[in-house]
């Protein structure tokens, strides 16, 4: 089976996936970092970031379509958690909008939280998306990430594909069996397929420690880093760093 | 509840972050004691297990569904740190791979469904554990009411923290999440008990915190005994 929902994109060409992702993970933390404590009326800041990272979309040739999919993931969160806040928040003045009063300050939380989960979240699109995820581990742990953190890691990375291929071929022979749940008493098959998944992933777990003790497995992946730092680096993450700070101090 | 950058402050951002990177540094050591080279394989297994786990539904009522979290069947799987640092490692995949949940909230994301839903209710259980008899069935008990207790907390912990950010008022926010994972709790608790008590049938060495001896299932085939 097919899947690409994780670090999807990430083996186009462009500038940007050629970069080494030590620069591209530092660059994109700072950005978010940046972003997230700028106060939320430098409203030109937050254009320039956004500004910013359409150039970075448009460099990395990243389809318009998956960016801004991903994008929708944040939607969920600002509607159950601020979009109510206008209406119930007081203070700073309010407007009336027909029958209902909305308050500025409200709002003012709203437009907070909002654009800066849009400029982050797009962020972390743009570093999954131009660099593989075992790159991107790699990368971590050369700057000097746990190594043990970095190994779970890519294992569970590895691993994540077969299991759900495991949990959809259940879920395919349970469908095909006739089953669709409306009622929670009819979670018992979920519990039931959760279990053998669990036990299944187990004993996997079990005989893959085995296969890689008959290889010579010592508690230490050996890889290849392929990436050398230069010029193209250092000017991609003084761009990322740079332009941010001054758009948020001359704001 | 995987909270995306932006919602909260710097101070609750920090100060989740360095109890989670506390908890999650402890939780790798533990893994290093118990289980030495070996736990790199086992340990992913579990992480990537609970995140093809959490992709199956159930349904809540009518329509809706609702998906599981596992927190507290890894907690009781594999004890409470490890438990908390499987859920980490979904947490981090989840962050990073997905952009689901952000990275300046990461350290709140593993407070939440890590140190609250894994090792905090851990110790939940362990005290019920201790407090009722020791059967089987009290045991799945204290499983099912750590589990809805764990989603409760949890999702009570966020509102607290956007809350506590400015986000949107404890008022409103708290008695909204409490309400609807009152019900997603029903189903976590439903489920977890029911892979509990499958794994206990199937192989009880695997349930790491299953302490009362019970004769062990024989089977006719020698190669299942082990």
């Amino acid at each position: 089976m097919k899947h690409a929902f994780l670090d999807e994109y990430s083996h186009l060409e462009s500038p940007v996936h050629r970069l080494d992702p030590r620069a591209k993970l530092l660059a994109f933390v700072v950005l978010v970092v940046v972003c997230v404590t700028t106060p939320p009326n430098l409203y030109s800041a937050f254009a320039a970031y956004l500004g910013l990272e359409v150039v970075l979309v448009l460099l990395s040739r990243l389809p318009w379509k998956h960016v801004l999919k991903r994008l929708l993931v944040v939607l969920p969160f600002i509607l159950v958690v601020a979009a109510f806040v206008p209406f119930f928040s007081r203070g700073g003045g309010s407007y009336n909008l027909g029958p209902v009063k909305v308050s500025a300050h409200g709002l003012m939380v709203l437009w907070n939280v909002a654009a800066k989960s849009t400029v982050s979240v797009l962020a972390v699109i743009l570093l999954s998306s131009t660099t593989p995820f075992p790159d991107l581990l790699r990368g971590m742990e050369r700057m000097k990430v746990p190594r043990l953190l970095t190994s779970l890691l890519s294992f569970t990375y590895r691993y994540i594909f077969v299991l759900v291929d495991e949990a959809q071929r259940m879920k395919r022979a349970r469908d095909s069996r006739g089953w669709s749940g409306k009622w929670i008493w009819q979670a018992k098959v979920i519990g039931h397929m959760i279990a053998a998944l669990f036990l299944r992933s187990y004993e996997r777990g079990e005989r893959v420690y085995a296969a890689m003790l008959a290889r010579g497995y010592g508690g230490r992946v050996r890889t290849m880093y392929l990436y050398h730092p230069g010029i193209s680096e250092v000017g991609f993450t003084s761009l990322v760093v740079l332009f941010p700070l001054a758009a948020r101090l001359l704001a | 509840m995987h909270i995306p950058d932006g919602f909260l402050n710097t101070g609750v951002s920090v100060a989740t972050g360095a109890v989670a990177a506390g908890v999650v540094g402890y939780g790798l050591y533990r893994a290093r004691e118990e289980l030495d080279e070996r736990s790199v394989p086992l340990l992913a297994l579990c992480a990537a297990f609970v995140f093809a786990a959490q992709m199956l539904n159930f349904p809540v009522a009518g329509g809706t569904s609702g998906h599981f979290l596992g927190g507290v069947l890894a907690a009781v799987l594999l004890g409470p740190w490890l438990g908390g640092l499987v859920l980490t490692l979904v947490l981090v995949v989840q962050c990073l791979g997905f952009a689901d949940g952000g990275l300046t909230a990461l350290g709140a994301n593993v407070f939440n469904m890590a140190v609250i839903g894994a090792v905090a209710c851990y110790y939940l259980f362990a005290l019920g554990k201790r407090l009722l008899p020791k059967s089987r069935t009290s045991f799945l008990a204290a499983v099912g009411v750590t589990s809805w207790l764990s989603v409760m907390l949890a999702s009570g912990a966020c509102a607290v923290e956007l809350a506590i950010s400015g986000t949107s008022p404890l008022s409103v926010a708290l008695p909204a999440m409490l309400g609807v994972h009152a019900i997603i709790g029903i189903g976590e608790a439903v489920i977890t008990v029911l892979v509990v008590s499958v794994v206990l049938a199937v192989r009880p060495d695997l349930v790491r915190t299953y302490d009362l001896a019970g004769p062990a299932p024989v089977f006719a085939d020698p190669e299942v005994n082990r």
